[in-house]
């Protein structure tokens, strides 16, 4: 029983993890401290080195440690400090955020969402009893109604300009958030239809259709050079207009008009991602008995009603994690976005661009502008989110679950 | 949905799945097609040619192949990401292997705060693995460029093993515990040749990080020429003021065609959900 328990287990178990832990503290923990510190600081263009005289400096920038010492590029500018004051780049980011007239903007819209989460709260109430009074969608449909109306009552536009006048930020988020909203459901709606198509058995040549329709999410690994060629499609010249030209329609200039740019970006995205839900659905769908569908067959219930009552429900744990994970990825999508519009069409000087979603922002930020400290105190706020999310995702995906047993 | 469809529902499903099919396809038609065309034209001028090809040149393909520095930016692409599959793999193997078969004070710490750091996203970190590589004398280095992949794929690679160890019964390395094997015996003995599969499939996904990424290449090593790896420097050839199309064309031809072939390949094994956890679509 030589290393599997006592004192030697510990050298086993240090012995077998080391590698990783220190690749994560070199390489994933150390650079996010690193770009913490950053972000208080001054560093830009102008500024690219660290100024070593600084306590923080010499203690937490490896060109200020005297290994690395020469390896730090010189005749650039002035060095980089901490930022006068120490918050600078926040304030800047979202400090017009936490005026009077936003956060009220903020609590009106907060207000008009209120019914929809009481229709959440109300409906999963009425679930759980034997015989439920009122069906779910007219409660549903009563609280986007009762929505509305609240939005129309406390001027909700007024509200959203207050908010869009507060900074990148703001507009940054709020733009990104629209984007995994619309494509999300897009993709699972599209990857569904085929997988419930692709299930039957009826259907000649499966296998051929889930190979061609498996292509865009391996083009997927390398969506830039692929979205790219989507770029070419609506250009002005490009094919999408060619074809328009035949029927004698002259088309728009696609990717200029901020809504145009906008849908193609989801059109896109969603063209590279419902391969995804396609497999996981597929996969969840060849693992509902057949049984299930016979006797609701036999208690003659409609293809609807076998949909939203046993293939929904049934396939939910399998495909619950899946939507969390694709939000998170659609939320940092970048290589789509970059080769097709760059975050552009731009409105305004100065303002990000209509598809500027946060990593083309952050992008940009870091090597248009080369606004280092700006960009990474944007890193951490996004971060903050991200692991919301991810700690938000543990608890739905229970993919944890053996961690603790 | 089990009965055979009405013959109307098996048309409305053949006719969805055809034009699913046209859609999902025509992109990568597209490419080969504007890849064969003489002239350097990107787009076909009438309607046949949008969707046939009436005329064919290999010109560009061999110009792309034997006059442009294509094969040096696959190499360099190649290079990167096999050594950095290797290294990931290496270095989280044996993590998995401990995270899956000892029971030890930390553990589920460790595992949800490698999570946790995983939500930090890579190019936000951008600045400071700069930094970091550039106080290592790393920087426009292929070295640097590895480092940073493998500690991307670290956390992924780690999980998904460990996800499989844990489905390979514990009864053979029981047995080998019995016999005297040390953990090290059973990690490389019983249960490596039993993670076989899973190994395969990590690798692959592991590879397919540094074989098409853009914003670290792009970033690390913007230059020169000769390091620069094959889907950054493809980008920035499309986005040169004359574009050489035919050529572009070419090589992203050559860059997707086995990039398809290793994701069809992998295909069945994501259909079973080994890797759900770490692929994202």
């Amino acid at each position: 029983m030589v290393g599997w328990s006592g004192r030697k287990k510990f050298f086993t178990i240090l012995a077998f993890t080391f590698p990783v832990i220190i690749g994560i503290l070199i390489f994933n923990v150390y650079p996010m401290i690193l770009n913490s510190y950053i972000s208080f600081t001054d560093k830009n263009k102008f500024k690219p080195n660290p100024d070593c005289e600084f306590v923080l400096n010499d203690l937490l920038v490896p060109l200020c440690w005297d290994v690395f010492k020469e390896n730090a590029p010189v005749g650039l500018g002035k060095p980089f400090t901490v930022a006068e004051p120490w918050y600078k780049n926040y304030q800047t980011l979202v400090g017009d955020l936490f005026s009077i007239d936003a956060v009220m903007a903020l609590l009106t819209i907060g207000v008009c969402l209120v019914p929809l989460f009481g229709a959440s709260v109300i409906d999963k109430r009425l679930e759980r009893q034997e015989s439920r009074s009122v069906p779910s969608i007219v409660i549903w449909l009563a609280a986007i109604v009762l929505g509305i109306l609240l939005a129309a009552l406390l001027n909700i536009f007024a509200a959203y300009d207050t908010l869009m006048r507060t900074g990148d930020f703001f507009v940054v988020v709020f733009r990104t958030i629209m984007f995994v909203i619309l494509r999300v459901p897009l993709s699972f709606a599209i990857g569904l239809i085929l997988a419930i198509i692709l299930d039957n058995k009826y259907i000649i040549g499966r296998n051929f259709f889930r190979v061609v329709l498996f292509i865009p999410w391996a083009a997927s690994s390398v969506a830039i050079l692929m979205a790219l060629v989507w770029q070419f499609f609506f250009r002005q010249q490009g094919t999408i207009n060619q074809l328009l030209a035949t029927f004698g329609v002259q088309g728009p200039v696609w990717l200029q008009d901020p809504i145009y740019a906008f849908g193609i970006v989801i059109l896109v995205d969603v063209w590279f991602s419902y391969p995804f839900f396609m497999l996981a659905i597929g996969g969840a769908l060849t693992s509902i008995p057949t049984e299930v569908y016979e006797a609701a067959e036999v208690d003659g219930a409609s293809w609807w009603n076998q949909l939203r009552n046993i293939t929904l429900p049934l396939i939910r744990p399998a495909i619950l994690p899946a939507i969390v994970l694709t939000s998170i990825t659609a939320f940092q999508m970048f290589g789509t976005v970059w080769a097709l519009t760059q975050g552009g069409p731009i409105q305004g000087a100065g303002q990000p661009g209509s598809t500027e979603f946060v990593m083309v922002y952050a992008y940009r930020q870091i090597f248009q502008t080369s606004n280092h400290g700006l960009a990474t105190a944007f890193a951490v706020i996004v971060f903050v989110f991200l692991f919301g999310a991810t700690l938000y995702s543990l608890r739905v995906t229970r993919i944890t679950e053996g961690a603790y047993e | 949905m089990i009965r055979k469809p009405s013959l109307l529902a098996r048309f409305i499903y053949y006719a969805i799945l055809i034009i699913a099919c046209i859609v999902a396809f025509y992109p990568m038609w597209f490419a080969i097609l504007a890849s064969g065309r003489p002239g350097d034209r990107l787009y076909a001028l009438d309607l046949p040619s949008m969707f046939f090809p009436t005329e064919w040149t290999w010109e560009n393909y061999r110009h792309m192949l034997f006059d442009d520095l294509l094969l040096t930016w696959m190499l360099n692409s190649l290079k990167v990401a096999s050594i950095t599959t290797i290294a990931a793999l290496v270095v989280s193997t044996s993590a998995a292997f401990a995270l899956s078969r000892f029971r030890f004070r930390g553990r589920g710490f460790f595992l949800i705060f490698m999570l946790g750091i995983q939500a930090f996203p890579g190019l936000l970190s951008l600045v400071a693995i700069a930094q970091v590589l550039t106080a290592m004398g790393l920087y426009a280095n292929h070295i640097g460029l590895v480092l940073a992949y493998t500690t991307g794929v670290l956390v992924f690679a780690t999980w998904n093993l460990k996800g499989y160890f844990d489905t390979i019964p514990i009864d053979l390395e029981e047995a080998g515990m019995i016999d005297g094997a040390t953990p090290l015996q059973s990690f490389i003995l019983i249960a490596l040749p039993l993670a076989k599969p899973a190994l395969a499939v990590t690798a692959l996904l592991a590879f397919l990080v540094g074989w098409g990424d853009f914003i670290f290449a792009s970033v690390l090593v913007p230059a020169p020429d000769e390091l620069k790896l094959a889907v950054p420097a493809l980008y920035q050839l499309a986005n040169e003021l004359a574009v050489p199309w035919g050529h572009f064309a070419a090589g992203a031809v050559i860059i997707l065609i086995p990039t398809l072939i290793v994701f069809l390949y992998l295909q069945r094994y994501l259909q079973g959900g080994l890797t759900l956890g770490g692929v994202k679509g």
